[in-house]
C-alpha cells in the first residue's frame, strides 16, 4: 500500500521520537509526558512515556515512509488511501485520532 | 480552457487551468484522463480552477502569478505537497514555501503526488460548493 | 553496457595536458565533468574534478579526476562539450576555471556560497523549529519541571554552533 495513508497505532507508541528526527519533511510533531508505573512483584517503579499528542502535518509529507520504516514497535504502518483535501491548510495536520487505522490497510 | 464535467452529475461544470510546473503534473493528467471527468460543451461552466502542480520555484512566482491573474475570479487550488508547502524540497533556497504565501488558495490537495482520486474528490467539493 | 571504468588520478598542473593526450588518443567523446566535495573526508583538499572522456564507438573510456583548491584551468577549448559542465561545476561547487566561459549558467549572482558544497547550510534547517529536538517531559503537577534527556539534540545538516551566540 505505497502512498496511501500513513496510520498510527497508539498503543504501540513509545514517544522514542525517532520517527520525529528521522523524517526528511520534519512533517510529525510528537508531545509526551513520562509517569512512573509501579508493577506488580517490582521493587522499583519504572518510568513510562505517555503520549499526549502526535501530528502528522500532511500538507508537508510526501509519503516516503520512512517513519514507518525506523518505527521499532510498528506503531507507524501503511493504511488505506484517504484522499486528503482540505479548503485550510491547518486542517491538514492530522492528530491521534484522526490517525487511527481503518484497519483495511 | 478546456472545460470538464462531473460523469456522475454532468450539470456540474468546472474549467481547469493547469499550471504544469514539475512532477504532480503527470498525476493531473492521470486524473484527468481517468473518466471521473467527461469535457464538455456547456456554456456556463461555473467555477474556474486554476491547478498549481508543482515546485513553485522563486523565480517563478511572477509568472504563476500573472497566469493567476489573468484569470478573474478563478479558484486556486494547491496540488500536493510542494505547491502547498514547499514539500520534500521545504528546505531549499530557491523554492517558495507554500503558494497560499502569495495568493489565496481555495483547496489544498495532499499528497507526493496527490493521487488522481484525491484530485477528483477536491476538484467536486469545489464544484459542488459553487453550487450550494 | 557493464563494465569497469578506469580511473587515473591526475596532477592539476598536468588536467589540461592529460585531457589533450586522452583526445589525440582517440577518447574524443566527452562524456562529463563534475565536482565531488571532498571537504572533511581526506582533510587536505577542498574539491575534486573528475571528467568522464571515451572513445566515440564506447568501446573503451577513461575517468580523470583531480584535486583543486579552487582553480583549474579550462579545458574548453580542447573540448567544447565541457564548457556547459564547467560552468555549472563553477557554480555549484565554486571552482573557477581559468579561461573558460565564466557567465552563469542557472544561478543569480550573490546568492550565498555553491549550493554543492557540504558547507553550505540551509538556513531553513536552522530557522524552521525543528520537532525533533522535544523530548519526553517530565512533569510535577501537570507542569513541565524537565526532559527525560538532558542531550541537547541537532537537526541534521545544522553544524553544531551554527548561528548560535
Amino acid at each position: 500500500m505505497k502512498h496511501s495513508f500513513i496510520a498510527l497505532i497508539e498503543d504501540k507508541c513509545t514517544s522514542c521520537m525517532l520517527c520525529v528526527r528521522e523524517c526528511p519533511a520534519w512533517c510529525i510533531n510528537l508531545d509526551s509526558h513520562t509517569v512512573e508505573v509501579t508493577e506488580e512483584g517490582a521493587r522499583r517503579p519504572k518510568k513510562v512515556n505517555v503520549l499526549d499528542s502526535f501530528d502528522i502535518d500532511y500538507s508537508l509529507c510526501m509519503y516516503c515512509g520512512v517513519c514507518i520504516d525506523v518505527c521499532p514497535f510498528d506503531a507507524l504502518a501503511w493504511d488505506e488511501h484517504r484522499a486528503l483535501t482540505s479548503t485550510n491548510r491547518e486542517d491538514m495536520i492530522l492528530g491521534i485520532a484522526d490517525l487511527r487505522s481503518s484497519g483495511n490497510a | 480552457m478546456p472545460r470538464y464535467a462531473l460523469t456522475s452529475e454532468p450539470r456540474v461544470c468546472v474549467e481547469i487551468v493547469s499550471a504544469a510546473l514539475a512532477c504532480c503534473t503527470l498525476e493531473l493528467q492521470a486524473a484527468l484522463g481517468s473518466g471521473v471527468l467527461v469535457e464538455s460543451t456547456e456554456l456556463d461552466a461555473s467555477p474556474s480552477v486554476i491547478v498549481i502542480a508543482g515546485t513553485v520555484t522563486d523565480a517563478l512566482v511572477p509568472s504563476v502569478m500573472q497566469l493567476i491573474r489573468a484569470h478573474p475570479g478563478v479558484k486556486v487550488m494547491s496540488f500536493g505537497a510542494c505547491a502547498t508547502s514547499g514539500g520534500p524540497y521545504w528546505d531549499s533556497p530557491p523554492v517558495s514555501k507554500g503558494i497560499d504565501q502569495f495568493v489565496e488558495v481555495a483547496t489544498y490537495v495532499a499528497g507526493c503526488p496527490p493521487r488522481p482520486d484525491a484530485f477528483i474528490q477536491a476538484i467536486s467539493d469545489l464544484a459542488c460548493s459553487e453550487d450550494a | 553496457m557493464n563494465r569497469e571504468f578506469t580511473w587515473q588520478q591526475v596532477e592539476p598542473d598536468q588536467w589540461r595536458i592529460k585531457v589533450s593526450e586522452l583526445i589525440d588518443s582517440g577518447f574524443f567523446y566527452f562524456d562529463f565533468l563534475t565536482g565531488v566535495d571532498r571537504e572533511n573526508i581526506d582533510g587536505q583538499s577542498d574539491c575534486e574534478v573528475v571528467a568522464h572522456l571515451a572513445k566515440p564507438d564506447l568501446s573503451d573510456s577513461r575517468i580523470i579526476f583531480t584535486q583543486v583548491k579552487s582553480e583549474l584551468a579550462s579545458i574548453e577549448d580542447l573540448a567544447p562539450a565541457s564548457s556547459w559542465y564547467e560552468r555549472e561545476c563553477a557554480e555549484m561547487y565554486g571552482i573557477t576555471f581559468t579561461g573558460g566561459d565564466t557567465r552563469p549558467l542557472l544561478r543569480h549572482e550573490g546568492l550565498g556560497r555553491p549550493p554543492l558544497r557540504k558547507s553550505a547550510v540551509l538556513a531553513a534547517r536552522v530557522l524552521t523549529r525543528w520537532p525533533g529536538g522535544a523530548e519526553p517531559e517530565i512533569r510535577e503537577d501537570g507542569r513541565k519541571v524537565g526532559n527525560v534527556s538532558r542531550r541537547r539534540q541537532r537537526p541534521p545538516g545544522v553544524p553544531e554552533n551554527w548561528l548560535t551566540p
